[in-house]
């Protein structure tokens, strides 16, 4: 395989291994489909120019989301209008869920939303991103113990939230 | 040193997965303990299910794709190739990611302010041409067909909700600029009715079945395109 070819691939790779996160995290952090998407596009579109300077395969996901968070900071970030995709998802899944369970998608989505950045920053890079907390600690320039509090806060008041907006089912095992 | 219980109920709350040696170690130590986590798992269990939000089924491909593209100014870049454009809103909308129609519009006429105000512009920003055939399939979904006329000229294309249910919003690439024309299969309105706000007008059409509304600018003309939107959008043969 030649170079070109080879460097194709290895694009490819990252676009499969990668892109799903990336775009899940954009939209949670657009709150809307078409930015989210013009955010990976740009981030992608970087990574290919970057590509070469890429030597360490363990920090692929890590050095994806440094630039797709700077690209959001720079380029995106006054774009964001107010109205949401996300708030109003109605994901096609849904439909396979007992009534319960899709009400309680819904309230821990509209939740989600509702957590103030500091705290829903680090939950999407923990559960979305499967980062560690040193990782996050990297991303966001705050300490461990800072990115910790933040995690326990922001689960913190989705249980509450859950509990005060009355969702039946399961979640009164939650308490 | 062991961890005491509110030690514990702290590190689920930060990291319910971990599985730091101590924290395992703690878990096992009393049902209490792992009670505590069973409940981490199920809370964990859950925020992954709300926050894994659907993706394009050819995103990778999308991607990839990108590597491809001449290289152009960011603005002028394209999301993909035009040809895949409407098969993207095609399925992004068929996948669900429409906005909640349940907002209980008072009228048609809010509903259209209301719509066009939130994704019209956004919509039209997009650009593309969507194929003849793309067209088609997304009319068809609701047993009507879309002329030549109207077909040809087909930007971006997509489901939106409307008052009564699931329709279609289109941009026509028209010789006076992007018009947005919104297709409500079970909503009935006012023919000819004709609505200004904020810098765009719109006109309502009622059609053989369901109705529209053609939304531009007030240099477009929009009342120029009444008749091919009127005459246009027809119910599939078999219906007639």
């Amino acid at each position: 395989m030649n170079s070109e070819a080879s460097r194709q691939a290895r694009f490819n790779q990252l676009a499969e291994d990668y892109g799903a996160d990336l775009y899940r995290y954009a939209m949670w952090i657009c709150g809307n489909d078409a930015l989210a998407k013009d955010l990976v596009q740009e981030t992608y579109l970087r990574a290919w120019k970057a590509l070469d300077k890429l030597k360490d395969s363990k920090a692929v996901k890590s050095w994806l989301i440094t630039i797709l968070r700077r690209e959001y900071a720079r380029t995106f970030e006054r774009k964001v209008p107010r109205f949401t995709d996300v708030d109003n998802v109605v994901v096609a899944e849904e439909t396979e869920l007992e009534p319960d369970d899709r009400a309680e998608v819904r309230m821990l989505r509209q939740g989600i939303m509702k957590l103030a950045p500091k705290y829903r920053e680090p939950l999407m890079m923990q559960v979305v991103l499967g980062f560690s907390c040193e990782e996050i600690a990297q991303h966001l320039e705050i300490s461990k113990s800072a990115v910790m509090t933040q995690l326990f806060r922001a689960r913190e008041q989705l249980k509450t939230r859950l509990q005060k907006d009355g969702v039946t089912g399961n979640v009164h095992e939650l308490f | 040193m062991s961890m005491n219980f509110s030690e514990f109920k702290k590190k689920l709350g930060a990291e319910p997965l971990s599985d730091d040696p101590e924290f395992r170690a703690a878990r096992e130590s009393s049902p209490e303990f792992e009670a505590a986590a069973r409940k981490a798992e199920a809370l964990e269990e859950k925020l992954a299910r709300a926050f894994r939000l659907p993706v394009p089924d050819d995103l990778a491909e999308r991607i990839s794709a990108l590597a491809q593209q001449p290289a152009e100014a960011p603005e002028r870049r394209r999301w993909l190739p035009m040809a895949l454009a409407a098969s993207l809103l095609v399925a992004v909308g068929a996948a669900g990611l429409v906005w909640n129609s349940n907002r209980g519009w008072d009228s048609v006429e809010e509903y259209v302010m209301d719509h066009y105000r939130h994704d019209g512009p956004r919509t039209i920003s997009r650009n593309g041409q969507s194929g003849f055939d793309e067209v088609q399939s997304l009319f068809a979904t609701f047993d009507v067909e879309a002329a030549p006329a109207l077909a040809d000229i087909v930007g971006v294309i997509k489901y939106c909700p409307t008052p009564d249910g699931k329709g279609v919003h289109m941009v026509l690439n028209t010789v006076q600029g992007p018009v947005t024309v919104i297709y409500m299969p079970e909503t009935s309105v006012q023919d000819r009715e004709v609505l200004a706000f904020d810098d765009v007008e719109a006109v309502l059409v009622e059609l053989e079945h369901g109705s529209a509304a053609i939304i531009g600018t007030r240099n477009q003309g929009i009342l120029e395109l009444y008749a091919t939107v009127h005459d246009a959008i027809l119910p599939l043969p078999d219906r007639s």
